[in-house]
């Protein structure tokens, strides 16, 4: 993976977005080393989207700066995408390829499709597939960019535990491998001990540090989380 | 052979291609959620028809303009009445019909309105056929060159948009093309029932389709099917192919299996 050997991660400083009055992101710094893995967490409306669109350049920023000397994946959220639509996973991973037009990387896609556990529904239509099932064909079509930072969408949600715990350690490896990643999640306490770092969102930045610094920052912080600082 | 014994092959080979190339871009319009755009501007481009007809300049560009015109202000109004698009476009459509239909006698064009709205296969020309074969090689030369693009935008169109792919101005094209589709159409079937060979060829195979290309082949094989078996229908019991068609569609939608 040639483009990890140069990733330098990411650096945001001070970036703001706003829709209409509405202050959506307010002053935002951030930094993601090279080979880590970050969550991204808040509770819904705090602006956890938008934030990965901004760090992509999807979305045009109101102010502040972005650097990166590598190419951005992002992983959508499964909503985004028309599960419908007439396509194999095969082909589906495929489309991540870089120069897709011209159909390379079968073996790559082959290769991350047995890394997600979905090499024997590879000629499967999308829509026959399993909520889970979905969430690996989009991690693995990221993956097939071979960028060097990928911002994942809520790439666990609605999923069961152990397909939760086989993402998380295919993302581990990439991030072994050098890749940095951030993934915006609803994963609240010891859930959150799989990250190297957590962020904590909702408009501006709440906290920034180790799972256990993150905890202890935010514990008088009762319900900020909602349900997931409550249950 | 006599050349009053062929009056039949125009129509049959221009009724061979409208069965092909309008299946396959109902393929790329209901894949892309976009087949309520084609009838609205299936619908617009009767005033520009209606207008170029009156100033005696060939009616592929009168229509073309205000198809083209009718998807703009829609877009327009649907900007302004988000998540009330289908209201919206449904408004223009309506208004664009009307106004084609005012156009006529205001302009004291000689047109046979029948024919437009609901096609006349078996007075077909040779300018009929020539507007069918662009408007097949256009389709063509997009599914060819941008087949990958297509299918990205389809399933993914904020991924396409993140990855740099020329979204807007490939949606463009497909605009264009679904453009001189329907106004190729319009001899076969007409502004209203061409809708029909749009989607039913589509809808029967878009359930076990594994990929864009094979829902394409596959739409456009029944809708050659259709066509063909319309048009010798209508001419063996004396009726309009147009409506025979369109009828059929709905027939074999309805007896397909689940």
């Amino acid at each position: 993976m040639s483009a990890l050997a140069n990733n330098e991660g990411l650096r945001a400083s001070r970036v703001c977005f706003s829709y209409g009055d509405r202050q959506i992101i307010d002053n935002i710094t951030l930094e993601l080393k090279p080979g880590t893995l970050t969550a991204l967490v808040g509770p819904n409306g705090a602006g956890k989207s938008t934030l990965l669109h901004l760090l992509q350049g999807r979305l045009q920023r109101d102010s502040g700066h972005v650097e990166c000397n590598s190419s951005i994946t992002v992983m959508p959220q499964r909503a985004s995408i028309d599960w419908t639509f007439p396509i194999t996973v095969n082909e589906m991973v495929r489309l991540g390829g870089r120069n897709h037009s011209h159909q390379p990387g079968g073996l790559l896609a082959k290769q991350l499709l047995r890394r997600v556990g979905m090499e024997r529904l590879a000629h499967r239509r999308l829509s026959d597939l399993s909520g889970g099932q979905q969430q690996r064909v989009l991690l693995a079509r990221a993956l097939m960019q071979q960028t060097g930072v990928i911002l994942l969408d809520e790439p666990c949600s609605a999923i069961d535990p152990p397909t939760r715990e086989h993402l998380l350690s295919v993302m581990r490896e990439q991030a072994d491998a050098g890749q940095t990643l951030l993934i915006s999640s609803h994963d609240w306490g010891s859930a959150l001990d799989s990250y190297d770092k957590v962020l904590v969102l909702d408009t501006k930045l709440l906290a920034d540090g180790t799972p256990s610094e993150v905890r202890e920052k935010l514990s008088d912080m009762t319900c900020m989380m909602g349900s997931h600082c409550c249950g | 052979m006599d050349e009053t014994q062929l009056w039949w092959l125009l129509p049959l080979i221009l009724s061979l291609l409208i069965g092909v190339i309008c299946p396959a871009t109902g393929s790329l319009l209901i894949t892309q959620r976009r087949i309520l755009l084609a009838n609205l501007m299936a619908h617009s481009v009767l005033p520009g028809l209606v207008i170029a007809l009156a100033i005696g300049i060939d009616p592929t560009v009168g229509g073309l303009i205000s198809g083209l015109l009718g998807a703009l202000v829609a877009e327009r109004l649907n900007q302004r009445f988000k998540g009330r698009e289908e209201s919206s476009m449904n408004t223009v459509l309506a208004g664009f019909t009307a106004l084609g239909v005012l156009l006529v006698p205001l302009l004291q064009t000689r047109v046979d309105l029948e024919t437009i709205l609901f096609g006349d296969l078996l007075a077909a020309s040779g300018s009929d056929l020539t507007r069918t074969l662009v408007a097949t090689f256009a389709l063509a030369l997009l599914l060819i060159t941008r087949y990958q693009d297509l299918v990205f935008i389809g399933v993914d169109p904020d991924g396409a948009y993140a990855a740099k792919r020329p979204v807007t101005q490939i949606r463009f094209i497909a605009i264009v093309i679904t453009a001189l589709v329907i106004i190729s159409a319009i001899t076969a079937v007409g502004i209203i029932l061409v809708i029909a060979l749009l989607c039913a060829p589509v809808l029967m195979h878009i359930e076990k389709s594994t990929s864009l290309k094979q829902l394409i082949v596959k739409s456009a094989a029944t809708g050659l099917a259709l066509t063909s078996g319309g048009m010798m229908l209508a001419i063996a019991v004396d009726l309009p192919p147009g409506p025979v068609i369109g009828s059929l569609c709905m027939v074999a939608l309805i007896l397909k299996k689940a």
